[in-house]
C-alpha cells in the first residue's frame, strides 16, 4: 500500500509547535479542554494540590518539555498535537513527581482522571480505575514497572469481575499491584513475600495473602481509598527507581544516578471482555517491509506484559481496524520511521495508550519506508541512502539456501537461529563428534535437547530439534554457539537405537544429507547449495539511488561466465579480476601441470598449445557474460606448489624428479607471478593470445568488452617491460592471424612494498593499476595470513595493537600509505591512469571509504559484497561535504 | 538397568561416583586432564572423543538411578514443589537468554542498544530474584543444591563485569548452562522424562498467566 493517499501536510507542518491545535476532541465528548480548565469543579490550575497535575495534551502549552513530562507525557502531547485519539491521564511533571505521594495530590489527581474520563472510581456500572507508570525524559530500561489496577478494594472486586465477564487477570494484575506497594511502600520485607507466594499460586488466594501480609508486617495496612491508595503506588514507584537494582541499571546505561522521573496516572476504564482490552501493533509487515499493521490484541484487563500465545490477530478487533490504520500512517509520516502503537479497546473504539519509533524495525520495514517516503516526495533520494547502512545491505543478503523449487521440504519447524546449513544428520553427540573430526559437516537431530546433545551441537554446522521452541535450552545453545537451527519441528521421530530420523513417513538414516534454513524454519531433504540472498526489490530501488550518489566504481573479483551473471545481477559494473589460474584448478589441472613439467621443448609446445585452447573457450564464455563493460584478466599468479603433483604422485619417475626439483621452501613468495612467465617465456604469451582470439571471436558478435590485461607480482619495472612485450606479441600475432586489432590495456597489479615505492617507474609502462591489497598488506607487514589469524591476530586485538584484522579493513597508516603515495606517484607520470583496489578489502565499507577518499576509480570485490560495495561508495560520497557522519537514524 | 550400578560403590560421596554425576550433568567435560577422566573411562562410564569427553548410557543410566529420591517419599514431594516454581522460571529464563541473543524481530542481537540491553539485564535480574526463594528452598531438601545458587551469582557477576558470555554461552559456566545442569539434576532426581517437563512447564505457566 502507498502512503501517499493518506499524506496530511497540515499534520506533519503542525508538529508540536502548534499550539492552536485543539486537543479537545478526543477526549470524553463533553468535557472539552476549555471547561476542565475553567470549570467550577475543576481543581485550581493555579494554586493548590492540583498545581503539579498536566492533562495529557497540555505539557507543551505550560512550557513543559520532555525534562519534565518524561518520554511517555511529551509523546502523548505529540499524539494529541497529531489529532490522535488517546486515552485520557494526567502527567505529574518530573520535578514534582514525589508530590503525588501526598493524599491531597493524589485526591485531585484522582478526581482530574474521573473528569477526563466521564467515570467515577467506585462505579458499578462503568467502572473506572487508575494506572501508574513513570517514565524517563529519554526510553530507559529499568524503570518500575506500572502498578496497572489502582482503585480496587476486596468490597468492590466482584463488581468489577461481573462487569468484565471474567475474573482471573484481575486478580493476578491485582496482586502484582499490592505486592509491589507492600514491598516498596509498606517495608513489609521481600523474603517474606516471596516465601508466602511460593506458597499460594492461585490468583485470588495470593491478594488475600497479600493483604493480610501488609497488615501484619507493613508499616500499615493497605488502604481502600484510591487515592490513598495512589499515593502509596507512587511511593512504591520512586522508591523502586531508587533502589540497588534500579541505580545498577542507570550505571550500565550511563544515566545520571540522580535522573528523576515523571508519574502518568491514565485512566482504567473497565467493560465486558468482548468488547474491551488492549493491544500492540507495528506499521509493517516483518517480512515483508511493507505498510500493513501486525500485532496482537488481548481481551480482558490490560497487564504490564501481555502474556504470549494469548493474542488475538487484530482483524478480529470488532471495531475493525481502520482508525489504528489511520494512526500508524499519520505517525510514520511524521516520525518518518516503523512506529509501534500500545492501544485501549473500550466498547469496541481503539484510544491510544503509547506510541514511538519502532525500536530497530526490521531492516526490511525501514528500507521499504525510505523507498516509500522517496517515491512519496517525502524525501529525498539521497536522505532514503543515507539511512540505509552498508551493514544493513549485507543483513539483508545474509546467506540462504538457493531453492529450485524441485526441492523435498522434509518439514518445516521453528527459525530459531539463523543461517543456512548443509550436512550429514547425526543423532548423537557422540556420532557428531566422530564425523566432523573427520572433517565431515554434519547435522544434529534430536528429539529434546539435554546437556548431553551440546558437545554434538557444538561440533555440528546446524541443530534441528523435534521438541522446543525458539527459547528452548536448544535454541539458546545453539545460537550462543553461533549454529543455524531449527527447533519444535513437529511430526519428527527420533529412533537412535536404528538409527533413523522419520519425517512423516519419509525415512532418513544418519549420514543422510540434509539442508535447513535457520530463518525460515524449513528442513529440506539432500544437499542444497547456500547462497547470498537476492536483493529484494525496495533495496534494488534504493540501490540504484545510491548508484546515482556515488563516484567510485564497484567491480566484481570474478572467474567464471556464471559468477560474472552473478555479480551483473548485483550490480557490479564489471569485473575487476580474473583469475587466470582459478581456471586450471580442478579438471584442467593436468594441462598446466603438464606445462610446468614437460620433459622436453615440443611436450611443453604442445601442452601450451592445449592450455590455450581451453582458456580461450573460457575467456569466450566470459566474454560474452560481460558485454560491453570492462573486465581486468590477470596473467597466471599461483605459488608454483598448488599445480605440482602431491610427492609420489607423479605420472613417472622422472616427472617425479622434475616436480621435486621446482618444489619451494616458500612457494608465496617463490616462482610465482610474472617471475613464472618469466622463467616459461611462452606461457604469458599463450595466455594473452588465447584472450585476444576470444575478444575477436565475441566481437564478431557485435560485443566489444574493454579488455585490461594486468601482470602480477611485479616488483622491477623491467620484469613489468618484459611481460608487457610478450603481450604485445602475442596481440600483433592475433592480429596477423584474425586481422582483429584487438584494443586492450595493458597494466600491472601493485601488490609489494617496492612496486608501490616505484609507482612512477612502474606507470611509464602501465595503463592501469590494480592495487591487490590482501598481498600488499601481507608483506607490509612480512604476515603470512594464515598464519597469523591463526595465532597472532587474535592476541593483537586483546593488547590493543589492532582494532581490525588489517586482512579485513584496510590499514589505513601503513598500507594505506603505500597505496596513497602509489597513486600520487603514478599521477605524477600518467595522470589520467586508471586505479582500482582488488583485494578482499573492496567489499569493506570503510577500506571503500578510504579509496574513494584517494579518488580511486573503483573497488573490485567478490560478487555477494558488491551490493555492499555500492551503498558504502554511496554513503562515502555522501559525507564528503564536511558532513561528520552518514548514520541512519 | 539392574547391570549398571555393577562395579559402583553404593557410597554417594565415592570420588568415582562424584565424577560421573557431574560429567552426566554437564553432559560433557572439555579440557580436563586425563587422570580424571581415565578412571571414568576404564569404568565403561565414559568415553574420550578427542578434547571432549561424554559419558556412556551406562553412566546416564546409573546416575539416573544414583540421584533418583525414592517415588512417594516426602522428599520427592518437597522437591516436586520447588520443581513447579522452578518451572515458570526456566521458562523466563530462556526467554531472556533469547532477548540477549536475538532482537524481537528475530535479528541477532549485536549489542549496539544500551537500553534494549539494559531492560534484558533488567528481566535477568527479575529471574535472578524469582529463583532464589526456589533454590532457598531446594537447599533444605536436595543436599548440595545450594552450589547453584553460587554459580549462578558468580555467572552473573561476570556478566556484570562485561563478560557477555557468562549469560548465554555453552562454552563456559555461565549462568544458562549453570540453569541447564541444575534443570537436568532436577529430572534426574524426580524422574521425570523431558516430555513429561515440557508439558508440565506449559501448563504451569498458562495456568499462571490466567
Amino acid at each position: 500500500m502507498s502512503v501517499t493517499d493518506h499524506q496530511e501536510p497540515g499534520v506533519r507542518v503542525a508538529d508540536h509547535q502548534e499550539p492552536g491545535v485543539p486537543v479537545a476532541d478526543h477526549q470524553e465528548p463533553g468535557v472539552p479542554v476549555a471547561d476542565r480548565e475553567a470549570g467550577p469543579s475543576a481543581p485550581s490550575a493555579t494554586a493548590g494540590p492540583g498545581r503539579v497535575l498536566v492533562p495529557y495534551g497540555q505539557g507543551r502549552i505550560r512550557g513543559l518539555d520532555a525534562a519534565e513530562l518524561g518520554s511517555h507525557g511529551a509523546a502523548v502531547d505529540g499524539l494529541l498535537a497529531l489529532g490522535l485519539p488517546v486515552v485520557p491521564g494526567l502527567t505529574v511533571p518530573a520535578g514534582a513527581a514525589a508530590s503525588l505521594c501526598a493524599t491531597d495530590t493524589a485526591e485531585a489527581a484522582v478526581e482530574l482522571v474521573e473528569q477526563l474520563s466521564g467515570r467515577r472510581m467506585g462505579d458499578p456500572v462503568r467502572p473506572l480505575l487508575i494506572r501508574l507508570s513513570a517514565s524517563a525524559p529519554t526510553e530507559v530500561a529499568g524503570l518500575p514497572p506500572d502498578l496497572p489496577c489502582l482503585g480496587l478494594s476486596p468490597a468492590r472486586a466482584d463488581d468489577l469481575t461481573a462487569v468484565i465477564g471474567r475474573a482471573d487477570a484481575l486478580y493476578e494484575v491485582w496482586a502484582g499491584t499490592v505486592r509491589m506497594i507492600a514491598e516498596y511502600a509498606l517495608d513489609v520485607p521481600a523474603a517474606v513475600l516471596d516465601d508466602a507466594l511460593l506458597d499460594t499460586p492461585e490468583p485470588r488466594e495470593r491478594v488475600e495473602l497479600l493483604l493480610s501480609l501488609a497488615a501484619e508486617h507493613g508499616s500499615r495496612p493497605f488502604p481502600d481509598d484510591p487515592a490513598q491508595q495512589l499515593a502509596l503506588a507512587a511511593r512504591a514507584l520512586l522508591n523502586r527507581w531508587d533502589s540497588p537494582r534500579a541505580r545498577r541499571s542507570r550505571r550500565a546505561q550511563k544515566l545520571p544516578a540522580e535522573l528523576a522521573v515523571a508519574l502518568h496516572v491514565q485512566a482504567l476504564r473497565i467493560g465486558p471482555a468482548d468488547h474491551s482490552g488492549y493491544g500492540t501493533a507495528v506499521s509493517r509487515d516483518p517480512e515483508s517491509g511493507r505498510f500493513s499493521p501486525r500485532g496482537a490484541f488481548f481481551p480482558g484487563v490490560r497487564r504490564s506484559a501481555p502474556p504470549p500465545h494469548t493474542g488475538e490477530p487484530l482483524e478480529r478487533l470488532a471495531g475493525g481496524t481502520a482508525l489504528l490504520e489511520h494512526s500508524l500512517l499519520t505517525l510514520e509520516r511524521h516520525l518518518r520511521t516503523p512506529v509501534t502503537v500500545d492501544f485501549e479497546v473500550r466498547d469496541d473504539e481503539i484510544s491510544l495508550l503509547a506510541a514511538a519509533p519502532q525500536p530497530r524495525p526490521p531492516l526490511r520495514a525501514a528500507v521499504c519506508l525510505a523507498a516509500d517516503l522517496a517515491r512519496d516526495g517525502a524525501l529525498g533520494h539521497e536522505e532514503a541512502v543515507r539511512r540505509i547502512s552498508p551493514a544493513q545491505v549485507q543483513e539483508l543478503l545474509h546467506p540462504q539456501l538457493r531453492l529450485t523449487g524441485g526441492e523435498e521440504l522434509l518439514v518445516r519447524g521453528l527459525p530459531a537461529s539463523p543461517g543456512a546449513a548443509t550436512g550429514a544428520v547425526v543423532l548423537s553427540s557422540e556420532r557428531a563428534l566422530e564425523l566432523a573430526a573427520d572433517g565431515t559437516r554434519v547435522v544434529l537431530v534430536a528429539a529434546e535437547t539435554n546437556p548431553a546433545d551440546v558437545p554434538g551441537m557444538l561440533a555440528s554446522a546446524a541443530v534441528l530439534t523435534a521438541t522446543g521452541g525458539i527459547a528452548s535450552h536448544a535454541a539458546v545453545v545453539a545460537r550462543g554457539a553461533g549454529k543455524p537451527a531449527v527447533c519444535g519441528a513437529e511430526g519428527l521421530r527420533v529412533d537412535r537405537a536404528a538409527g533413523t530420523v522419520r519425517f512423516g513417513e519419509r525415512v532418513l538414516r544418519e549420514g543422510d544429507p540434509v539442508s535447513l534454513d535457520g530463518r525460515t524454519g524449513a528442513v529440506y531433504a539432500g544437499t542444497l547449495s547456500v547462497s547470498v540472498a537476492g536483493p529484494p526489490p525496495e533495496l534494488t530501488t534504493l540501490l540504484e539511488w545510491a548508484d546515482d550518489v556515488r563516484r567510485l566504481g564497484v567491480r566484481v573479483n570474478a572467474d567464471t561466465a556464471a559468477e560474472v551473471d552473478t555479480a551483473l545481477a548485483l550490480g557490479a559494473e564489471g569485473v575487476g579480476l580474473c583469475r587466470t589460474e582459478h581456471q586450471f584448478l580442478g579438471a584442467r589441472l593436468p594441462l598446466i601441470r603438464r606445462v610446468l613439467l614437460a620433459a622436453d621443448p615440443s611436450a611443453r609446445d604442445e601442452a601450451l598449445v592445449a592450455l590455450e585452447r581451453a582458456q580461450h573457450e573460457d575467456f569466450r564464455a566470459l566474454l560474452t557474460a560481460l558485454g560491453n563493460r570492462p573486465v581486468t584478466v590477470r596473467l597466471l599468479d599461483a605459488p608454483l606448489h598448488e599445480f605440482l603433483p602431491a610427492p609420489g604422485e607423479a605420472l613417472d619417475a622422472a616427472e617425479e624428479q622434475r616436480a621435486a626439483a621446482l618444489r619451494e621452501a616458500n612457494p608465496m613468495l617463490g616462482l610465482r607471478g610474472v617471475r613464472l612467465a618469466l622463467l616459461h617465456e611462452r606461457l604469458y604469451p599463450a595466455q594473452a593470445e588465447a584472450l585476444f582470439t576470444a575478444w575477436a571471436d565475441v566481437s564478431a558478435t557485435g560485443v566489444r568488452p574493454q579488455l585490461e590485461v594486468m601482470i602480477p607480482l611485479v616488483s622491477l619495472p623491467e620484469e613489468l617491460a618484459a611481460a608487457a612485450a610478450y603481450v604485445r606479441g602475442a596481440a600483433d600475432a592475433v592480429a596477423a592471424r584474425t586481422g582483429v586489432e584487438v584494443p586492450y590495456r595493458l597494466g600491472t597489479m601493485i601488490e609489494t612494498p617496492r612496486a608501490a615505492l616505484l609507482a612512477g617507474e612502474l606507470a611509464e609502462h602501465a595503463e592501469f593499476f590494480s592495487f591487490g591489497t590482501n598481498d600488499l598488506t601481507q608483506l607490509t607487514y612480512g604476515f603470512s595470513r594464515d598464519d597469523v589469524e591463526r595465532q597472532v591476530l587474535a592476541s593483537y586485538r586483546e593488547r590493543g595493537f589492532l582494532t581490525a584484522s588489517p586482512f579485513a579493513r584496510l590499514d589505513p597508516r601503513g598500507v594505506g600509505a603505500l597505496i596513497a603515495l602509489a597513486t600520487e606517484r603514478a599521477r605524477e607520470v600518467r595522470p589520467g591512469i586508471k586505479l582500482g583496489v582488488c583485494g578482499e578489502h573492496g567489499g569493506d565499507p570503510e577500506s571503500i571509504a578510504f579509496c574513494d577518499g584517494l579518488g580511486l576509480d573503483y573497488v573490485s570485490c567478490s560478487a555477494h559484497r558488491v551490493p555492499v560495495a555500492r551503498m558504502a561508495a554511496a554513503h562515502s560520497a555522501l559525507r564528503e561535504p564536511g558532513e561528520n557522519s552518514g548514520s541512519t537514524r | 538397568m539392574q547391570s549398571a550400578a555393577v562395579g559402583l560403590p553404593d557410597a554417594s560421596d565415592d570420588p568415582l561416583t562424584e565424577a560421573v554425576v557431574d560429567l552426566v550433568l554437564r553432559g560433557m567435560w572439555r579440557g580436563r586432564p586425563e587422570s580424571e577422566h581415565r578412571p571414568l573411562v576404564d569404568a565403561g562410564l565414559a568415553m574420550a572423543k578427542g578434547p571432549v569427553v561424554l559419558p556412556t548410557e551406562r553412566a546416564k543410566a546409573t546416575v539416573a538411578q544414583t540421584l533418583r529420591v525414592p517415588a512417594g517419599s516426602e522428599q520427592e514431594q518437597r522437591i516436586t514443589a520447588a520443581y513447579e516454581a522452578f518451572l515458570p522460571v526456566n521458562r523466563q529464563i530462556r526467554d531472556v537468554c533469547t532477548a540477549w541473543q536475538c532482537r524481537p524481530d528475530g535479528a541477532p542481537n549485536d549489542h549496539s542498544d544500551d537500553v534494549y540491553d539494559a531492560g534484558v539485564r533488567e528481566s535477568l535480574e527479575d529471574v535472578h530474584e524469582a529463583i532464589q526463594p526456589v533454590l532457598r528452598r531446594l537447599e533444605q531438601v536436595l543436599a548440595g543444591s545450594g552450589r547453584y545458587l553460587t554459580a549462578l551469582e558468580d555467572a552473573l557477576d561476570r556478566f556484570d563485569d562485561g563478560a557477555s558470555e557468562w549469560l548465554a554461552s555453552p562454552l563456559c559456566d555461565s549462568y544458562h548452562t549453570v540453569w541447564m545442569r541444575l534443570h537436568q539434576e532436577l529430572l534426574l532426581v524426580l524422574g521425570i522424562s523431558r516430555a513429561e517437563d515440557a508439558a508440565r512447564e506449559e501448563e504451569l505457566v498458562t495456568r499462571s498467566r490466567g
